[in-house]
């Protein structure tokens, strides 16, 4: 949805920008001063008078803020939940070399689980997805695979799928 | 001048600047209030500065810098980026501020040039103190100041054209015209060297090493004043126009990073030194133009804030807070009072009137200003009733 953003300059003082705010009614300016300094102004309403709020902060204050808006920290929810319920486990996409000796093997054969301590619970391919991965399920050129397991177990993990060897 | 008195004079400064700012005042008026108390003139107890060719030096350096930066911040791109309320806001308030300062210019000193110098001081606001009220007070996010803002680039314009006359003109009409050719002649020049030389004079001091950096640029600025001042211009356009040559180069935000030291010191000793020659016992003759003026002033400007926020669109309170924005006046008053008391072509008594006035003119009227600023938004909810409009928007 387009912000109805207005830009204005202040002569000698620096540019000004406002919008409304669609949750709340109410009304935001940000100042950016020639010196560096950003002000943000929050008016409650947008006809008022005086603002309610008048946050000042210096450049290096307002580049930080801007990027916590703007969601550069951010990580999307459901990893998060997944980390949450997981406590020192953690899931890892992994994609499958094309060049790896795995390919053409089952699960079972490969015995990721038994050698690393990481366990297989999907396979990400075209057209589909394995949900539930099984014992018997073989591997393809272009596979990625959701692993889960201990941090330090997905080093050895990666470096088996890629090298081998295995025993066929 | 003795280092000794250097030393009290700007301890004394720091001081008035410091407790002003305490109060939300404006530093203006407390330097001009040291050079008051310091000077020759009552009270006579504390007279240990007077006015001599160093004080005249120093203050001439305050007065090259201010205009300098003035003429550095001043670009007809900016002027175009402030947008539709330049011309219209400008206009209404040039119309009714000059307007009624011509009448008390008139009623003062008849049809002279003294006159349209006192119409001229009534007319210019302080920017310094309306945006630093601005930034005080909590009105950058407001509507309304955008057109505080574009009202006051509108007089600086217009006060730019009035500098060289008041310090150079009133002589007979064919006097006058050559004064007005030669400024055209030199500003033209300038310019097209700036538009020619931009580039070179860029490249050399994007070069330079900081120091000659600094030696050039203040050269510059200098040699114009002195150029100007050797045509039979006022130093003030030099300086002026040296910030416009510069304004357009790469260089300017680290000249005005640069140079801002510079011109807070001698701003300052520029305020303080006028401030000397402010004589409260003149208080006698000047004082009815003083208080016909402060009266003016109030109506004046509270009137073309209405009106010009009328003509923009703003409510009543809004324009209320655009006239009390532009109540305080300050630097330019003062500027135009000195460059008139170096004016010969004014009668002397004219000169030290036209001083007396604009020193305390601007202490009055900068401190009226500001409480009238911090207190109009509470002042328009007293007066004016919220419109039907507003209210419906806010239930």
């Amino acid at each position: 949805m387009p912000v109805d953003l207005h830009e204005t300059r202040l002569p000698g003082v620096g540019v000004k920008y406002t919008f409304p705010l669609a949750l709340g009614g109410g009304r935001i300016a940000v100042i950016l001063h020639n010196d560096g300094q950003r002000d943000v102004y929050y008016y409650r309403r947008a006809g008022d008078a005086e603002p309610i709020a008048v946050i000042e902060l210096h450049d290096d204050e307002a580049r930080q803020l801007g990027a916590v808006l703007g969601g550069a920290y951010e990580r999307p929810k459901i990893v998060e939940d997944l980390e949450l319920a997981l406590g020192e486990l953690s899931i890892e996409w992994v994609p499958v070399p094309d060049d790896s000796p795995a390919i053409g093997l089952s699960l079972a054969a490969a015995a990721l689980r038994a050698r690393t301590g990481v366990t297989v619970i999907a396979i990400l391919r075209e057209p589909e997805p394995v949900s539930g991965a099984q014992p018997g399920d073989v591997l393809q050129q272009g596979d990625t695979l959701v692993a889960v397991g201990k941090a330090g177990q997905f080093g050895p993990f990666r470096k088996l799928l890629a090298e081998g060897p295995f025993e066929t | 001048v003795t280092l000794a008195e250097l030393a009290v004079t700007v301890v004394l400064l720091g001081v008035l600047g410091l407790s002003a700012g305490r109060f939300g005042l404006s530093a203006i008026p407390a330097y001009l209030l040291a050079g008051l108390l310091l000077g020759p003139n009552e009270p006579e107890q504390l007279a240990i500065v007077r006015p001599s060719d160093v004080t005249e030096f120093v203050a001439e350096l305050g007065l090259v810098f201010l205009l300098f930066f003035l003429g550095l911040e001043f670009s007809l791109g900016r002027l175009r980026g402030a947008g539709r309320h330049v011309g219209l806001g400008g206009a209404v308030d040039l119309a009714v501020n000059a307007g009624l300062g011509l009448v008390v210019g008139l009623a003062a000193f008849g049809p002279t040039l003294a006159g349209l110098v006192l119409a001229a001081c009534i007319y210019v606001s302080s920017s310094a103190i309306a945006v630093k009220g601005l930034i005080d007070f909590r009105r950058l996010g407001d509507d309304e100041t955008d057109l505080v803002l574009a009202i006051l680039v509108f007089e600086d314009l217009a006060v730019a054209l009035m500098l060289g006359f008041a310090a150079t003109g009133g002589g007979g009409v064919s006097d006058s015209l050559v004064v007005v050719a030669t400024a055209l002649g030199f500003v033209t020049a300038g310019l097209a060297v700036s538009k020619w030389l931009a580039r070179p004079l860029d490249r050399l001091l994007d070069r330079l090493p900081l120091e000659f950096f600094l030696l050039a640029v203040f050269g510059f600025l200098v040699g114009m004043a002195a150029i100007a001042e050797e045509l039979g211009l006022s130093e003030a356009i030099g300086a002026l126009l040296a910030g416009i040559v510069l304004s357009e180069t790469s260089v300017r935000e680290q000249i005005e990073e640069r140079f801002f030291a510079f011109r807070d010191i001698f701003a300052a000793l520029f305020f303080f030194v006028f401030g000397l020659s402010i004589d409260l016992s003149a208080f006698g003759q000047v004082g009815w133009i003083i208080g016909f003026a402060v009266v003016v002033t109030v109506v004046g400007k509270l009137t073309a804030g209405w009106a010009a926020g009328w003509l923009g669109g703003f409510t009543k309170r809004q324009g209320l807070n655009v006239g009390a924005a532009l109540v305080a006046h300050g630097e330019f008053t003062v500027i135009l009072a000195t460059l008139a008391s170096g004016n010969t072509l004014i009668a002397a008594a004219d000169r030290s009137d036209l001083t007396a006035f604009a020193g305390l003119y601007v202490l009055i009227t900068a401190t009226i200003g500001v409480i009238l600023m911090k207190e109009s938004k509470q002042l328009g909810r007293l007066l004016f009733a919220r419109s039907p409009e507003a209210r419906l928007a806010e239930s």
